[in-house]
């Protein structure tokens, strides 16, 4: 089908599976691997749009569920869109309003025509169809929009789990043919099939004979167990496509994002750092800071320790603890530092496959999150020996 | 030398005592107590506050929702912060080792910085204050401030400007006139003490000497045996005495008290006058009784036997005809209440001083017909603001105020209608955006009345003002429609979340685990706001006790005049 976007590799790394990338779309270039922060209704916990731009931030999600009941689709059309409804001049990604509905309306079914759901506003029954989604999607103006897929939890098992595969692949025929403006958004496929390799290889061969511009993965991050998720991960870049951007849904914990790059993935989302800003935990490279704990009241160093962004530059863990989860500008600085903590990660992670160092960044950044390597979690150093990087071996033998 | 001067550029010669000047903070190289005071790399060497002005209003030195970068692009030149809420977090006995000032530790070293005892946005009730001590609010329950704690904090903090321990009655809005004679002595005492120690004296002497008589008495009543004290001898140090290091580089604003009582206003101000080494002067009208007319004339009455050379601060003066009438009255500085409070409310205004001077003509009349148009059917049935949580900008695909500069309006970025959709969304970005327009325009009303004294037009624009924008409605506390449903429904969104099985939205455990210390932290606090609404009850009743003893009294006295 028609893209929207270019994918260039820079670099690949030479030991994993790394790859360095620009991705272009129609609101401008994306260096990839890239962490998107999500703005679920159209604002990023109390960021300035400006203040975002100045993180470095180029895509950022949107989510259609949420926008699609306000400020409705009507508003979107009539303003135009997304883009500018939040004045955004970057890009935008948008989910399908799927997941949203069955992980936030408890009476949500789903039928071969779509999800079900009972209206949170007058609580009559309502119905997303893969139709519904596109034209809600078409409406946003999204630079990346995700098909409507059949979500189901990644610990069910059984025929299930088949089902949601196929009719997933279904409802991504009903997409294509019901997206309006495949010359400036991008449809995304979301690969399915649980945990089992087999129903994943069935679901990707299908999928990429729709030749859709990019492809997720989907049906993962929902509590299975760390070491069957990295599995799937790696089983699926390695089916994947090479030549389209591969994104994995929902992951954004440090230790996975540097574990996923490794596997092969070049996307990712999660409502985490903005959402733990709001309760005082800083992110660092060695660790979480809850700024609410008395103990940082006279800790007169920055968050973190060349960090550039405005709260590491104006404030110590001592101002920040007497104003974090009392005063929203106390949220909205640990918000703006733990984006800046993602953004930076990634940045870095980048650089070194650039540079081909990435196994020698993996070492350190375990060490200065973990510190002893007893504590290093079993299922990354599992993940990272399957590309070759030995945790426990150390750097010497990942070279 | 004083660190801080203020320079009128131009006295009103029309009816009004209005004039326009600069309070202008230049950091010396004094001895002072704190040794990083002018360590203070990024601290600029001139800071200036153009008057009439404002000092921005700030909790802990934040300004609600602004941080540091969008703060910076308000356009005004001060902050001020109180004690009262910086004192909840870090005590008296801590500041010692404390390595900051406190612009620094606040990171407000470009800016003016006023440090004063309470809030100074609105009036909350206290219990008494007595001769040792003053009491505050904090969120862990009433707390008492002594002379001697607020010097240390006075010590450590450095803020460029302090305002003087003073006694503000602040325990009832009609206090009788014995209770406010006696505010206006402590008051000045207590000045002359801070005086004092500014200088390195030891100010507290007296005190000391007095408690030790206190105790010697109070002791040889129980003992009946006369003690020679070597105690008193050796606390009766003489006053002229240098005990500590100066800090004349921090200004000191005086307060001046007086509450209802004109006379006792006029001795305030008489002898508060009097008193040299004074920088500025402080008048609050936060706690006063009576109709706006009533409170401006109690203003008037301190005002008017305030040395002229020296700036002005007026607290409680917020909405746009208020602060107006209080230039005409000789005031020279402000707070950023009133565009907080609209801030809160969810409302935009759309005011503006002198039209002549406003950004575009045309732009200022759009605004003013499209609100017009808008009372009819909405909330805002006037023209200084517009209540963005009205359905009616649900549509509205254009800025708040058209040709305003701010960082909401500034090219279009923002509109009315996206507003109003965070709004309603319950998201941070809804103020953030409100509070830059509002501060923006406030600060702009503020420069074209800067320009309009300097001008001579004062007087005859700000009486267009008030007929063309009247006087700010009365801000009753209730709360929008739409924001009510929003709220309901959210708490019923948390109530389910609490419920039940573990949704999805909170599946990772560190998640989980947020939420539930989120919970505790909830739980914690409405226990000890309820542990401290039983304080403030307990002590209030004590202090109505001792005040009906008060009257009492007074009226004994009154009765065996008569
Ligand atoms: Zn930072
Ligand atoms: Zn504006």
């Amino acid at each position: 089908m028609k893209s929207a976007l270019t994918w260039d590799v820079l670099a690949k790394c030479s030991t994993t599976k790394a790859r360095a990338a620009v991705l272009t779309l129609p609101h401008g270039p994306v260096n990839a691997p890239v962490f998107m922060p999500v703005g679920t209704q159209g604002t990023l916990k109390g960021i300035t749009p400006e203040q975002i731009e100045g993180l470095g931030c180029q895509i950022m999600l949107n989510n259609t569920y949420h926008l699609g009941l306000r400020p409705g689709q009507e508003l979107l059309d009539q303003c135009g869109g997304a883009h500018v409804f939040q004045g955004w001049n970057r890009n935008l990604l948008t989910d399908s309003g799927g997941f949203q509905m069955v992980s936030l309306l408890k009476l949500a079914e789903i039928t071969e025509d779509g999800v079900q759901f009972e209206s949170p506003h007058d609580g009559s029954l309502m119905l997303l169809t893969p139709e519904h989604s596109m034209s809600l999607q078409n409406s946003i103006g999204a630079d990346i929009m995700m098909q409507l897929d059949d979500v189901v939890s990644s610990l069910t098992t059984g025929p299930r789990v088949e089902e949601a595969m196929w009719r997933s692949i279904r409802w991504l025929d009903r997409c294509i043919k019901a997206h309006k403006k495949p010359e400036t958004q991008n449809l995304f496929a979301i690969i399915q099939g649980g945990l089992d390799p087999n129903l994943r290889k069935v679901c990707i061969d299908e999928m990429v004979k729709r030749d859709t511009p990019g492809y997720a993965i989907g049906g993962l991050s929902g509590g299975e167990e760390k070491d069957k998720f990295w599995r799937v991960v790696s089983q699926c870049t390695d089916l994947m496509p090479r030549n389209k951007p591969i994104y994995c849904m929902g992951v954004g914990y440090a230790e996975d994002l540097v574990v996923c790059v490794a596997l092969g993935v070049d996307m990712f989302d999660c409502v985490f750092p903005t959402r733990t800003a709001r309760f005082g935990n800083a992110l660092t490279s060695k660790g979480t800071l809850s700024l609410r704990q008395a103990k940082f009241k006279d800790d007169f160093r920055p968050i973190e320790e060349g960090c550039d962004c405005i709260a590491c530059k104006s404030y110590t863990r001592a101002y920040l603890y007497t104003v974090v989860t009392k005063e929203t500008v106390g949220c909205h600085l640990i918000s703006i530092h733990n984006t800046a903590y993602q953004l930076r990660l990634m940045r870095q992670i980048r650089e070194s496959v650039i540079e081909d160092r990435f196994p020698q960044f993996i070492h350190k950044f375990f060490k200065d999150l973990f510190v002893e390597k007893s504590a290093y979690p079993e299922w990354a150093v599992n993940a990272l020996k399957s590309v070759n990087v030995d945790l426990m071996g150390g750097e010497e033998a990942s070279k | 030398m004083s660190p801080l001067t203020f320079s009128i550029i131009r006295q009103s010669t029309q009816l009004s005592a209005a004039r326009r000047g600069t309070v202008v903070m230049t950091s010396s190289v004094s001895s002072s107590s704190s040794p990083l005071a002018d360590n203070d790399a990024t601290k600029k060497d001139k800071r200036v506050i153009e008057t009439p002005g404002c000092f921005m209003y700030s909790v802990k030195g934040s300004v609600p929702h602004l941080t540091p970068d969008t703060l910076r692009l308000q356009g005004f030149g001060g902050v001020n912060v109180s004690i009262e809420q910086l004192l909840q977090d870090h005590q008296p006995t801590g500041l010692d080792k404390w390595p900051f000032t406190l612009s620094k530790f606040l990171n407000l070293q470009d800016l003016i910085l006023l440090c004063d005892i309470r809030e100074a946005s609105s009036f909350t009730k206290v219990p008494f204050n007595s001769d040792r001590f003053v009491s505050m609010i904090s969120n862990k329950g009433v707390r008492q401030l002594t002379l001697e704690d607020y010097l240390k904090v006075v010590r450590a903090y450095h803020p460029d400007i302090v305002g003087a321990f003073t006694d503000s009655i602040s325990d009832t809005k009609e206090p009788g006139q014995k209770r406010v004679r006696k505010s206006v002595e402590r008051s000045l005492k207590w000045l002359d003490q801070v005086l004092l120690e500014r200088q390195g004296f030891d100010g507290l002497a007296q005190d000391r000497e007095a408690e030790e008589k206190k105790k010697l008495k109070s002791r040889n009543k129980e003992n009946q045996t006369p003690i020679v004290s070597e105690t008193v001898a050796s606390v009766s140090v003489s006053p002229v005495k240098r005990t500590t290091l100066p800090w004349t580089d921090v200004g000191l604003f005086a307060h001046v008290q007086g509450a209802q009582f004109e006379q006792e206003r006029v001795r305030s101000a008489q002898e508060t006058a009097k008193r040299t080494g004074v920088d500025g002067y402080i008048v609050d009208t936060n706690a006063l009784p009576g109709s706006r007319d009533d409170i401006l004339k109690m203003l008037k009455a301190s005002m008017d036997h305030l040395p002229k050379d020296k700036p002005r601060l007026v607290y409680g003066m917020q909405a746009p005809e208020d602060v107006l009438r209080s230039i005409a009255l000789g005031a020279d500085l402000f707070d950023t209440t009133y565009p907080f409070l609209l801030t809160e409310d969810g409302k935009a205004s759309l005011f503006s001083f002198g039209s002549v001077t406003a950004p575009s003509n045309t732009a200022s009349i759009d605004s003013a017909t499209a609100s017009l148009q808008a009372s009819s059917i909405s909330s805002s049935a006037n023209n200084r603001w517009i209540n963005l949580w009205d359905d009616e900008h649900a549509d509205k695909f254009v800025p708040i105020m058209e040709g305003c500069e701010c960082y909401a309006c500034k090219g279009g970025r923002h509109t009315r209608a996206y507003i109003n959709h965070l709004l309603k969304a319950h998201e941070m970005l809804a103020t953030v955006l409100l509070m830059s327009h509002n501060m923006h325009q406030y600060s702009k009303f503020f420069a074209n009345i800067r320009q309009s004294i300097a001008s001579g037009t004062f007087d005859q624009l700000s009486q267009q003002f008030c007929d063309q924008f009247g006087t700010e409605p009365e801000r009753t506390g209730e709360i929008h429609e739409a924001q009510r449903i929003v709220e309901a429904s959210l708490s019923k969104r948390n109530r389910l979340d609490s419920s039940g099985d573990a949704s999805p939205v909170a599946s990772d455990p560190a998640e989980l685990e947020a939420l539930k210390e989120a919970r505790k932290a909830e739980k914690a606090q409405k226990a000890q706001e309820k542990k401290q609404r039983q304080m403030v009850n307990k002590k209030e009743k004590r202090s109505q006790k001792l005040k009906e003893r008060e009257l009492l009294e007074e009226q004994k006295m009154n009765d065996s005049k008569a």
